[in-house]
């Protein structure tokens, strides 16, 4: 906050009432503070009875913008506060990560006390123990901080409407992170329970700058005009200064062409990392994160002791204590993936170096912001690419910063798995009516356009398990009884259904655990599936023996052998947004030599200048398309016929592209492809040759009959399958057992792999098998900005380069290991070309 | 559609219901059906489409309709769980059936004894028939060649262009044969052969031999 010379000034006049005012004023002051303009704005509409939205950064003081207003109203509301306690909640305080809870407890409690106010500030999340959740049951604290899921489970235990009768206000922190997922959905139900239940609730949001605050606020509040009309979105407007630098490899020649490591550059960062009190070193993946952190110990054991690592799989203590030791400074670097972007501010870290290209520009913007909050001074970043065509990336996201381009976050629609869990939740609880409950669902941002069909559908999914009623059958789950209550009568199932809310939704975890007792963290159960007993692996910076697994905990012991078994983990791969990949298209061309010309062109950062040789290759081999121009490239190597696309769209639309593409050219003649893809282009890869003048021709890029298309084309893909892992378990058909109990759920335990199938091949209908596919149709392959990319490449010039080999812009994707296949022929067609793979 | 396999001087023929059919005993082997594995889900709350479950004794009664056995031999976890709804209807099916049924009994089959005795129904631990040995558990006696389930086999196939595959199979080693699972809602256990091992995998009702000869 800022410090102040004057603070004589009447910002308080008019809010409250004058004695309140001066001990507000006063505390300011003793701390030499004067509230910014923007915390004003938001006391004085808070106090104004608004709901609303405020745009704000980290560490920017908007803990205190909303929590000044909340206690202020209480004083008012409770003149005699000082003698006289009223009990019950005020107020809750959502936060998506644990790991913040405190810092804001002691901010707000700090506040609290100084004013002798005598209210209580308590913490409710999954690390709260048994006793305490029994006592804030009995007596809430007045401001309770807590995350989306523990709020769902206060929401299923029973009498939660009284428990939150007292409420004035809701504070959704960090609203942007929860948007763009399920969670938010999640809180957006949550909320509209919270509307009906206490009446006298302010809703507020607090989100850092995404390209769709306006929207961000319509999903918070929900489509009740009433609360509409009385918000009001408030902006900090505090412009962070950001200075990006690029390692650039001395030997740019030798700098490898794939990879997704960048390990060969490690020797750089050692004089960064000393230069600097604390350094954080930002990975993309958990994966990444591990190997980092070994290899660094491995060329530098100097280090041992001094660097750390932090990522989302290590157990919750050894995270406790990294962030700990980095608030006092006693690490020197600290290897992290997403786990670190968040949250409190660790005043010591200096310096931030990010391995890889971020994939968007907000993401970036708030790792680089992690660092050195000294006032006027800007935040430094390090990018560190992981191969040569990644510095274009830097080179675009420096422009990025200094326009000041950032992405959307796009809201979840009609997800009726977490409908399904929300109405669970509150059947668990008090039970519901239906015609009490929908008016409240539809009045959420995410359900406005549910169909009555829709929700008589929901309701027959969690009463009878299908549409219509089935002889014999024991269908179990949710009760109706004479009055119409929709009820869970079943223990089992009510505490089944409490452990589902917020189990971490993965395929299958497993926890790891030394053999004397100890958690080190969990790690997908595939990676340990492959090992035996007495085989090592590295895990949280720890070498590891496998002992045995017994019921989903893999069992370790400390391990002195060496070896080369980093763990490793699924997915994690971020695309380039959209508005990424617009200026990394504007920044290649930069890199074009005109033609004829020999004079450089006139924008070239050092990026774009150390890349030149590898665009010269890109040059001599085929060419490196201009505005106008659409690149395909093909050529055979001993793997097949190799067929290159390049859009420079991102990751996710690339692999929509290839798809429809390869199903449309499947369709001229019986064909099997491999697709690969990344944020620059895709490949279709084939054991014939592919002529590309046929797909020209035939006019195969069409945005016509794009959806059908696509569907169909995802009926060979397996992208649906992978969605509706999430939507399995979280609708509760998935159920993942007790976590650390060893009561036998293996009779339960199914995969949603195979409750896909039986869905697909029985109850095609299904609107949670159907949501599948609008997930991926919605989410994973933008649906509207492959259409947009596909306008684009109709509207350009198609250049077909048949080349002799690999060329520069090929070479990372043609070596992609994660594939999709798609294939019009036979299977038993197919299974006769291939070959059973054998044991090594 | 079938495949024919000689084994020790006898006739099997391996059907795409993951079925065997051995013509000397005329007795149908079958392993894993998991019946009753849809109800125990619903029963726990999951709403696993009903018609899986029908399912499962439409493809019995078709397997056995088409080879119209004398014996009909199930190589465990024929029920998957406590006895629930569609024990009825594999009761019924059971009236229906004209074969005899022996079941080997496996992990799963918790169901007392005498409910299968009721349906006339023998079960054995394991049984040994002309040099063939019966089992769940995949098990190895010398001298004995094993038919056994219980694994759910599985195997993965690659092609050019890195397609990859992964199909039911009957996995056959020099002594053993492990049946793939015949129930609709179950998993698969992918294997990885070693090269003496013979593989026939399902696909699209045929059954084909993948392993190189």
């Amino acid at each position: 906050m800022k410090k102040t010379k004057d603070s004589g000034s009447n910002q308080w006049q008019g809010l409250v009432d004058e004695e309140i005012a001066s001990l507000c004023s006063q505390w300011f002051k003793s701390k030499g503070w004067n509230p910014f303009p923007f915390q004003q704005k938001t006391w004085k509409a808070f106090l104004d009875g608004k709901h609303g939205l405020l745009n704000a950064p980290t560490g920017s003081g908007k803990t205190y913008a909303l929590w000044v207003p909340i206690v202020l109203q209480y004083l008012k509301n409770n003149p005699e506060y000082k003698t006289k306690h009223t009990k019950g909640i005020k107020a809750i305080w959502i936060t998506p990560l644990r790991a913040l809870s405190v810092e804001i407890q002691q901010a707000a409690q700090h506040f609290a006390d100084d004013l002798e106010t005598g209210l209580t500030v308590g913490i409710r999340t999954g690390d709260t123990s048994q006793s305490e959740r029994a006592k804030q049951k009995r007596q809430m604290p007045d401001l309770l901080i807590t995350t989306p899921e523990s709020l769902m489970l206060l929401l299923a235990s029973k009498g939660y409407e009284k428990t939150f009768k007292t409420l004035t206000a809701i504070v959704v922190d960090e609203w942007h992170e929860l948007l763009g997922s399920k969670r938010g959905v999640q809180m957006e139900l949550a909320l509209s329970r919270l509307k009906t239940v206490s009446s006298e609730i302010r809703i507020w949001g607090i989100s850092a700058t995404i390209g769709n605050l306006e929207e961000a606020m319509d999903v918070l509040l929900g489509t009740d005009s009433r609360l509409r009309e009385n918000s009001v979105l408030v902006k900090a407007n505090q412009k962070s200064k950001i200075e990006v630098r690029s390692i650039i490899p001395k030997k740019m020649e030798t700098f490898p062409w794939r990879g997704h490591l960048g390990l060969h550059l490690l020797e750089e960062i050692i004089p960064i990392i000393k230069a600097s009190r604390t350094t954080l070193i930002f990975t993309n993946t958990r994966g990444q994160c591990e190997i980092w952190f070994q290899k660094i110990l491995e060329k530098h054991p100097e280090f041992a002791g001094e660097i750390a690592m932090h990522h989302g799989s290590i157990g919750k203590d050894t995270r406790l204590w990294v962030e700990q030791a980095i608030r006092n400074e006693s690490l020197t670097a600290v290897v992290a993936t997403s786990s670190l972007d968040l949250g409190v501010d660790f005043a010591p870290v200096e310096t931030v170096i990010q391995i890889g290209g971020p994939k968007g520009v907000a993401k970036f913007l708030q790792r680089a912001g992690r660092s050195n909050h000294r006032p006027g001074e800007p935040s430094v970043i390090y990018f560190l690419p992981t191969h040569a065509l990644e510095l274009l990336e830097a080179s675009a996201l420096k422009r990025a910063v200094k326009d000041e381009v950032v992405e959307d976050r796009i809201p979840y629609l009609l997800s009726f798995d977490v409908l399904i869990q929300h109405l669970v939740t509150l059947a668990v609880s008090n039970g519901f009516f239906p015609k009490e409950i929908f008016p409240e669902i539809k009045s959420t941002f995410c359900f406005q356009e549910i169909t009555e069909d829709q929700w008589n559908w929901c309701l027959n999914f969690i009463t009878i398990g299908s549409q219509s009623l089935q002889a014999y059958d024991e269908y179990q789950k949710v009760k109706v009884t004479p009055e119409g209550l929709f009820k869970v009568e079943s223990r089992q199932i009510a505490m089944m259904h409490r452990l589902s809310i917020g189990t971490i939704v993965s395929d299958s975890m497993m926890l790891v655990k030394y053999v004397s007792g100890g958690f080190i963290g969990t790690i997908e159960e595939w990676f340990i599936s492959k090992m035996k007993p007495g085989d090592t692996f590295v895990f949280a910076g720890r070498t590891l023996e496998l002992v045995r697994i017994r019921q989903m905990q893999a069992q370790v012991r400390k391990s002195s052998k060496r070896t080369a078994n980093i763990v490793s983990f699924m997915g994690g791969r971020l695309p380039l947004s959209s508005q990424m990949s617009k200026i990394l298209r504007e920044e290649m061309q930069s890199a074009r030599l005109p033609v004829g010309a020999t004079v450089a062109p006139k924008r070239k950062t050092p990026e774009i200048e150390a890349l030149s040789h590898i665009f010269e290759r890109q040059e001599r081999e085929s060419i490196v398309p201009n505005e106008s121009e659409f690149l395909i490239e093909t050529f055979k190597t001993r793997e097949g016929f190799h067929s290159l696309f390049y859009p420079f769209e991102g990751r996710f639309v690339h692999e929509a592209m290839s798809s429809l593409l390869a199903y449309r050219i499947s369709l001229l003649s019986p064909i099997t492809f491999s697709l690969a893809y990344n944020d620059y282009g895709f490949e279709l890869l084939s054991d014939q040759f592919l002529d590309i003048q046929t797909i020209l021709d035939n006019n195969l890029f069409s945005e016509e009959y794009l959806y059908d298309d696509l569907q169909k084309s995802l009926n060979s893909t397996e992208l649906a399958r992978r969605k509706f892992r999430d939507i399995a378990v979280i609708s509760g058909m998935v159920f993942q057992g007790y976590p650390n109990k060893a009561i036998k759920t293996k009779h339960l335990q199914s995969n949603s792999q195979l409750l896909f199938d039986v869905f697909r091949d029985y109850e095609a209908d299904n609107l949670l098998y159907l949501q599948a596919y609008r997930e991926t149709f919605e989410h994973q392959l933008e649906e509207g900005r492959l259409r947009r990319a596909l306008e684009r490449i109709n509207s350009q010039k198609t250049i077909w380069k048949q080349c002799e080999k690999a060329t520069p812009f090929s070479f990372p994707i043609i070596t992609d290991r994660l594939r999709e296949k798609l294939s019009s022929e036979k299977l038993a067609d197919r299974i006769k070309r291939m070959t059973l793979q054998l044991m090594k | 559609m079938i495949h024919d396999l000689h084994i020790n001087n006898h006739n099997f023929k391996l059907h795409p219901s993951g079925a065997i059919y051995w013509e000397e005993k005329k007795m149908l082997l079958i392993a894993d059906v998991h019946l009753g594995k849809v109800a125990h889900f619903r029963k726990y709350g999951a709403a696993v489409p009903v018609d899986a479950a029908f399912k499962n004794l439409e493809k019995l009664t078709e397997t056995s309709n088409y080879f119209q056995p004398e014996i009909i031999c199930f190589l465990g976890d024929l029920f998957h769980s406590k006895l629930n709804d569609e024990w009825h209807d594999f009761e019924k099916w059971v009236e229906y059936i004209q074969a005899e049924i022996i079941l080997i009994s496996g992990n799963h089959d918790i169901i007392p004894k005498y409910l299968y005795q009721d349906l006339d129904i023998k079960v054995f631990d394991e049984l040994t028939l002309e040099g063939f040995y019966l089992t769940h558990h995949p098990t190895e006696i010398k001298g004995l060649f094993n038919f056994s389930g219980h694994i759910h086999p599985g195997i993965k196939m690659r092609g050019l262009g890195r397609q990859s595959l992964r199909l039911p199979c009957f996995y056959k080693t020099l002594n053993s044969l492990i049946l793939p699972a015949f129930g609709n809602f179950t998993g698969k256990h992918i294997l990885t052969p070693s090269k003496k091992d013979e593989v026939f995998a399902i696909v699209e009702g045929e059954v084909i031999c993948v392993s190189q000869k």
